[in-house]
């Protein structure tokens, strides 16, 4: 039985159960449990859609001042004569169109994933992605606030993986992603700034303007790889050291970057550097989460992978078993700062201004919560983890210094109920989520 | 299973009813003005200064029942973003403020390192901003929607390096900055010119730097002594002048100690105590002794929260008082956001001789004010006591 914190709707529901002699998971199991993926997707598609076109006059008609933005939040804390309106505004336009939509596409959606399962997965992941991609267009069409808040919660999700590489998989206690971050967003800021605009700190632009963003990839991946170099610093005193040494000895790295750019002139030094070109649309942002899923997902089932983990759960018996440790550690510190580099590359084009202040000790904390809170050795975890820390720190803002009490607290009761995050030590496999229920 | 279907439909139907505040339809316009603060973060005291400023603003509005915009009286709403003092958040604050609250005019964020992104996020929008205590050029330039409350790095640095001169007719100087933190530096930077075009090259006899959260300054000090300088001059702000002044007297420093307006948080002196007694520095505006407006403002914060309201606060309250004379000046609000945003931004650029309780101000072209520094006086009660008036010719 499984009724605590459920709330005072699911009572009714509670006889209905028990007279089936399951709890409401079960009934929910019972209703719900046969919908593919495929099937939820077209289920949110239909709810941005009623949203998109119907968003304004529902809320006009429920009293609210706007379409709620954040799922109501700011609403809900902020008006609560308005809470009715905005409860019976997400009921009217996400669960129900939602769960009703799946529900009655139950049947022609497992056809349609039994058909996708039979031809090749790459062909079912890019229709899966590219339905995720127009909920996730349409959703945010409704205002920009949202576009912002989806695209930094995107780059999250990169930074959480790419920490999750070496701190969970590799079992290293890495402080130094921040420093990866600002790496990689001050070489692919200084490659834009120098070729696609004209700016005063790095003078007129070398290439026309129409070829800009095209080479965009190009600066991420300039970025990325001024972040890999950065993460030999790293990777070579992680030879002789673990554990808390190599955690100081990143923590150091992190400050040394730090104050090298604080003293870099050419960068703008503590100022700075702004005006970089808008470059990163919703499209180029998760086109590259995606890539960078891919990648790390595949990186932690390979070879490569297995070899992590035997280097975190023994690094000697890991050696005695052939595996070459110091080529992993090496290529993991440089894969896992190359996303690092590359998210910082687009966090710095979404912000269009980076300072060396904005990738300190903070930004830090922020990271490795994401990541604990999610749950270490999965790629699961990471994403939640990201994605639930960043729509709940947007959502709990108007709430000002309270937030930060609700937002630690949370933690607490993660890291008591669930010492390993949310979801630790699971597999990521795109075949299986995507397979027919049916 | 069918209880339980009726059930939902009953609770769906409440729900609707009891939520259609819809029923009395129809949008009001309400003035609404954005206050983008770091009420979390490094510097809550700024956040609390700017929140306490505009909730006075507020109450005096409300009392004269709305603001007055051509015949019409309209309700005004302050909506206040917390910025967490970090810069991806005073962007996402600015966004939400312009897309979802609808705001007419954005007040903050107070420090450059989030007000030059956001103003960028307000100069897309075309919504008229100003950031009350953002001294980086980069802030307001090329963004003909972006405003500054206050006076520049550039003007400070030689209203110091001139009065030093005159006052004491000194000639050697010595700089104690933080390298890390974008104004110390800045501020260092155009004073240590403004020096040394008075006094020729090397006059400023000793530059030394240290890092944000540094504690101990005594090997950089003992240097600053050895050198002879005459008067040290360090840009920080309280928690650290309170250490440098008093590790200064404690090896042995006799000169003046000079500082510019980041001095002027009330806490420099509690902090301090009487080694800063007699000490210098440049402001906006002077507490102790003032008159006018000024003394009405700070009575009424002190009456209020308890202790006199540091630069921030009555930077923050001119900074509202000009976006209420720029909507007044209007002389219509259409109710439609974007040309309202529009006339509120050219009102504003038309202000001449604006009288803020931090003097009075005109804008320049880019959007920046051209007023006058105020050089503040330590007394020896500890109060910020009117030493000199400064004017940019």
């Amino acid at each position: 039985m499984d009724f605590k914190g459920e709330s005072a709707k699911n009572m009714v529901n509670k006889k209905a159960s028990q007279r089936k002699g399951r709890g409401v998971k079960a009934w929910l199991a019972r209703v719900f449990g046969r919908i593919p993926l495929i099937g939820w997707l077209m289920g949110s598609l239909g709810a941005v859609l009623i949203e998109y076109f119907l968003g304004d006059a529902l809320s006009y008609y429920l009293g609210l001042p706007k379409i709620p933005v954040l799922f109501g939040s700011s609403i809900i804390l902020k008006k609560p004569a308005l809470i009715p309106g905005a409860l019976a505004y997400l009921l009217l336009v996400y669960a129900l169109p939602v769960s009703l939509i799946a529900k009655s596409m139950t049947r022609p959606a497992n056809r349609l994933a039994r058909l996708l399962a039979s031809r090749p997965v790459s062909l079912a992941t890019l229709i899966h992605l590219g339905l995720f991609y127009l909920i996730l267009h349409l959703w945010a069409e409704i205002s920009d606030y949202r576009l912002l808040v989806l695209k930094l919660t995107m780059i999250a999700v990169m930074l959480t993986l790419s920490i999750n590489v070496i701190n969970g998989y590799m079992g290293e206690f890495s402080c130094s992603h921040p420093g990866f971050m600002a790496l990689g967003a001050y070489g692919a800021s200084i490659t834009t700034l120098l070729l696609c605009v004209d700016d005063k700190l790095m003078g007129p632009a070398l290439l026309p303007a129409a070829a800009g963003p095209w080479l965009f990839p190009l600066a991420l991946i300039v970025g990325g790889i001024v972040a890999s170099l950065g993460a030999l610093v790293i990777a070579i005193p992680s030879f002789r050291t673990r554990g808390d040494y190599l955690a100081i000895i990143s923590l150091a790295f992190l400050f040394i970057v730090k104050s090298l750019i604080e003293n870099l002139e050419f960068a703008g030094g503590p100022r700075g550097m702004s005006g970089q070109p808008d470059y990163a649309g919703l499209p180029t942002v998760f086109i590259v989460m995606v890539l960078c899923v891919w990648t790390i997902n595949n990186f932690v089932r390979s070879t490569m992978g297995k070899a992590l983990c035997a280097v975190r759960d023994n690094e000697l018996a890991a050696e005695a078993m052939t595996v070459n440790t110091r080529k992993t550690k090496i290529v993991t510190f440089m894969f896992a700062a190359f996303w690092a580099g590359v998210a910082g590359g687009l966090f710095a084009h979404v912000l269009r201004y980076v300072n060396p202040g904005s990738f300190g000790v903070q930004r830090l904390a922020e990271i490795l919560a994401m990541l604990y809170f999610g749950g270490l050795n999965s790629v699961t975890g990471s994403i939640v983890g990201a994605v639930s820390f960043n729509l709940l720190s947007e959502a709990l803002r108007p709430l000002e210094l309270y937030k930060w009490i609700i937002i630690p607290l949370l933690f607490i009761l993660v890291m008591l109920y669930r010492p390993t995050g949310l979801i630790a030590f699971t597999e990521f496999k795109p075949r299986e989520l995507m397979r027919p229920k049916e | 299973m069918k209880k339980m279907t009726t059930g939902l439909i009953i609770g769906l139907i409440g729900l609707l009813v009891f939520a259609a505040n819809g029923w009395c339809f129809g949008r009001k316009t309400v003035i609404k003005i954005g206050i983008n603060a770091p009420i979390t973060g490094d510097i809550p005291k700024v956040g609390e200064g700017t929140k306490y400023a505009a909730r006075m603003w507020l109450e005096d509005i409300e009392k004269a029942g709305g603001l007055t915009v051509g015949d019409t009286k309209y309700p005004v709403e302050v909506v206040i973003e917390d910025n967490e003092s970090k810069a991806e958040s005073a962007v996402k604050a600015n966004t939400k403020m312009i897309t979802e609250d609808e705001v007419l005019f954005i007040v903050g964020p107070q420090s450059s390192k989030q007000a030059i992104p956001a103003g960028a996020v307000a100069n897309n929008y075309e919504t008229p901003m100003i950031t009350p205590w953002s001294t980086n050029p980069d802030s307001t330039k090329d963004r003909p929607f972006v405003f500054r409350g206050c006076f520049l790095d550039p003007f400070q640095g030689p209203v110091l390096a001139n009065f030093i001169t005159e006052e004491f007719k000194f000639t050697k100087a010595a700089v104690l900055y933080d390298v890390a933190s974008d104004y110390p530096k800045g501020l260092a930077e155009f004073f240590k010119k403004a020096w040394e075009n008075l006094h020729g090259p090397d006059s400023v006899v000793a530059f030394e730097s240290f890092t944000t959260k540094d504690a101990d300054f005594s090997s950089q000090l003992s240097k600053i002594i050895k050198s002879d300088a005459q008067v040290l001059f360090t840009p920080q702000y309280y928690n650290e002048v309170a250490l440098i002044v008093q590790q200064a007297n404690e090896l042995g420093w006799k000169g003046p100690i000079v500082g510019s307006d980041s001095w002027g948080s009330a806490e420099t002196v509690s902090l301090c105590g009487e080694n800063c007694y007699g000490q210098f520095f440049s402001t906006h505006y002077a507490a102790a002794g003032a008159q006018g407006a000024t003394k009405d403002f700070i009575d009424r914060y002190q009456a209020k929260h308890g202790y006199v309201p540091d630069d921030v606060a009555a930077l923050t309250w001119d900074s509202l008082r000009l976006a209420q004379r720029a909507i007044e000046d209007t002389g219509k609000i259409t109710g439609k956001i974007k040309k309202d945003r529009k006339a509120v931004r050219d009102a504003m650029a038309r202000i001449k001789n604006f009288e803020g309780i931090t003097g009075n101000m005109t804008f320049t072209e880019e959007g920046d004010p051209v007023k006058c520094a105020v050089i503040v006086r330590i007394s020896d009660k500890g109060e910020y006591e009117f030493y000199k008036s400064v004017c940019p010719n």
